[in-house]
């Protein structure tokens, strides 16, 4: 008896779960759906949105007709780089901050520490006079040098290089390794598991990043994504639909990522959040 | 012999810090310090105009609307945390249970996440739109809103701020939901076959053995919450724009309008020094608690 009344909660808390999970999705979709109607269609209920005839056309319209293929393609290459460099430039500190004994190493790992307190947010207005004075305001070195150097992201590293023997790095050493050949054989590497995750994180933060975009660029072509998109939202004021598939251009490749890396973003927040 | 050796460390150890540093100080921590001397002047967007002393400090203490702005901001963190801890909770656990759906829960909990902001609020926007939005469009098909009727979600400011708390609960949710989940997998399965031979019934291992242990990751996540509540804009500019009549203005917004629009950048960055403090001091007292965490962890 006791035994069934469980089998039958257990039932009701899986339905609940399971319908939650089609509410927290059901926004996306019914983005996905509205994209791939014709614009100027009838909408009499909630399934009209839902229902056929489907068209791919709204994506070629707006990737060959519109701005939105150069927001994308800068979002892309603003990701890319930013990734790129934040991998290079925190892995090359962070091996010199865990492997290399030099004057001043402890002091210069309390100052990148700092960083873990400044809310970026409450800098915004400064940071924009200093982008401003050097010039790089509307460039694509504006949009990606701010966000490289990310303490956590070194502080990451450092903790998963100190785990790296010594005595590994002290053998390569004395078969006559320098330091760069050291740091691109042995540790990058070793490292992959770590640098893949910081890879992600990057790549998608760079990809959803709103604040800063929107001060650095004044010039539509220098868009990314996120700015562009509430702009070109705007010119429409009646039809969803061309709003709708410019939205799910925005978010296609970040989705695919987090599918595809599911497991790994998962244990990334987890690592950092708590460990952090 | 051993002095060129330490010469050479140290000239490779910099050199590889070198390019971090440059970034780091010049985009991390020179626009601190600069934000410090900007908001001691009268300054524009086309540089410094005369140097006014306390003057941008003093004016905010009387801004009717600085105080408004924070007054939003704080209205949004008191209704946004709860909410989003209490649902992190909940979509944990159910996402800790072994059933076949498992992963698929977690994904779908985590997905909205990994959308961008401007992404996240359109569709919400679209969402509660009237006439042809999803949300009156269920109610209807439920029969909750008579045909003909539309509830004008962003016209009034309550039901403004509902929006933008569910939408902020659907959009972020999933990062606490994770943090929720890996501390209930830290919980040992021992613990749970004691209780079961005890006869515990489910709900109260919940309340008497999973809530107690719990309690670290509810603080972090408590404190993760308010600090991110506290630097909400992206998504209230691109819902309501801060309306109706101003009534949803957070502080960053007013920050960012009155540095870039109304031009006035050393009173703008005046102003950002009060959530500086707000966020430093609610960071501090999260990596106390996640010290403290730590330390029982390891003892």
């Amino acid at each position: 008896m006791n035994h069934k009344k469980t089998n039958a909660g257990s039932v009701v808390l899986t339905f609940l779960s399971a319908m939650m999970a089609i509410i927290f999705l059901a926004p996306v979709i019914w983005a996905f759906f509205v994209s791939l109607q014709y614009e100027g269609k009838q909408i009499k209920s909630v399934a009209s949105w839902f229902s056929p005839p489907y068209t791919f056309g709204n994506y070629l319209d707006l990737i060959i007709g519109s701005d939105v293929a150069k927001w994308l393609l800068n979002s892309v290459i603003v990701a890319i780089l930013v990734t790129m460099l934040t991998l290079l430039f925190s892995a090359m500190a962070a091996y010199a901050l865990s492997k290399i004994k030099f004057t001043g190493r402890n002091n210069l790992f309390l100052y990148f520490l700092l960083g873990l307190m400044v809310p970026g947010e409450a800098t915004i207005v400064p940071l924009f006079i200093t982008a401003n004075s050097i010039h790089v305001i509307d460039t694509y070195a504006g949009l990606i040098l701010p966000s490289v150097a990310a303490s956590m992201n070194l502080v990451i590293m450092v903790t998963f290089f100190k785990g790296i023997p010594d005595s590994l790095i002290e053998a390569a050493r004395i078969d006559g390794a320098g330091e760069l050949m050291i740091f691109a054989r042995i540790i990058m590497p070793l490292s992959k598991a770590v640098l893949s995750t910081i890879s992600i994180f990057s790549f998608i933060g760079s990809w959803n990043n709103y604040l800063w975009p929107l001060l650095c660029t004044m010039d539509s072509n220098k868009f990314t994504l996120p700015v562009g998109i509430p702009i070109f939202a705007g010119t429409y004021t009646v039809d969803y639909v061309k709003p709708m598939t410019a939205n799910m251009i925005a978010s296609m490749p970040a989705i695919i990522i987090y599918l595809i890396f599911e497991k790994q973003i998962v244990q990334g927040i987890t690592m950092s959040g708590v460990k952090g | 012999m051993i002095k060129s050796r330490k010469l050479r460390n140290m000239a490779t150890g910099l050199g590889l810090c070198f390019p971090f540093f440059t970034l780091y100080t010049v985009f991390t921590i020179w626009p601190v310090i600069q934000g410090l001397y900007v908001s001691l002047h009268k300054w524009s967007l086309m540089g410094k105009v005369k140097y006014v002393g306390l003057d941008n400090y003093i004016k905010f203490l009387s801004d009717q609307k600085f105080v408004d702005a924070l007054k939003h901001t704080v209205i949004f963190v008191t209704l946004s945390v709860p909410f989003l801890v209490v649902m992190a909770f909940i979509l944990a656990l159910f996402a800790n249970r072994p059933v076949k759906i498992r992963r698929g829960l977690r994904i779908a909990y985590y997905l909205p996440s990994i959308i961008s902001v401007s992404v996240a609020s359109f569709i919400a926007k679209y969402m509660f739109a009237p006439y042809m939005g999803f949300v009156n469009g269920i109610l209807h098909a439920i029969g909750f809103l008579e045909s003909g009727t539309e509830i004008q979600w962003l016209i009034d400011t309550n039901h403004a701020w509902g929006v933008i708390t569910v939408m902020t609960v659907w959009w972020t949710v999933g990062f606490s939901m994770l943090l929720y989940l890996s501390a209930l997998q830290d919980i040992p399965p021992e613990i749970y076959e004691a209780a079961e031979i005890d006869g515990a019934a489910k709900w109260q291992q919940l309340l008497s053995i999973v809530l107690p242990l719990l309690k670290p990751a509810t603080y972090l996540i408590v404190m993760l919450q308010v600090i991110a509540s506290f630097k909400v804009f992206g998504q209230i500019q691109l819902i309501t724009a801060g309306g109706p009549a101003g009534s949803t203005k957070p502080l960053i917004q007013y920050i960012y309008e009155t540095g870039f629009t109304k031009n006035n950048m050393g009173y703008a960055a005046a102003m950002s020094y009060v959530l500086f403090a707000v966020l430093v001091v609610c960071t501090l007292i999260q990596r106390t608690i996640q010290k403290k965490g730590e330390q029982k962890d390891e003892s």
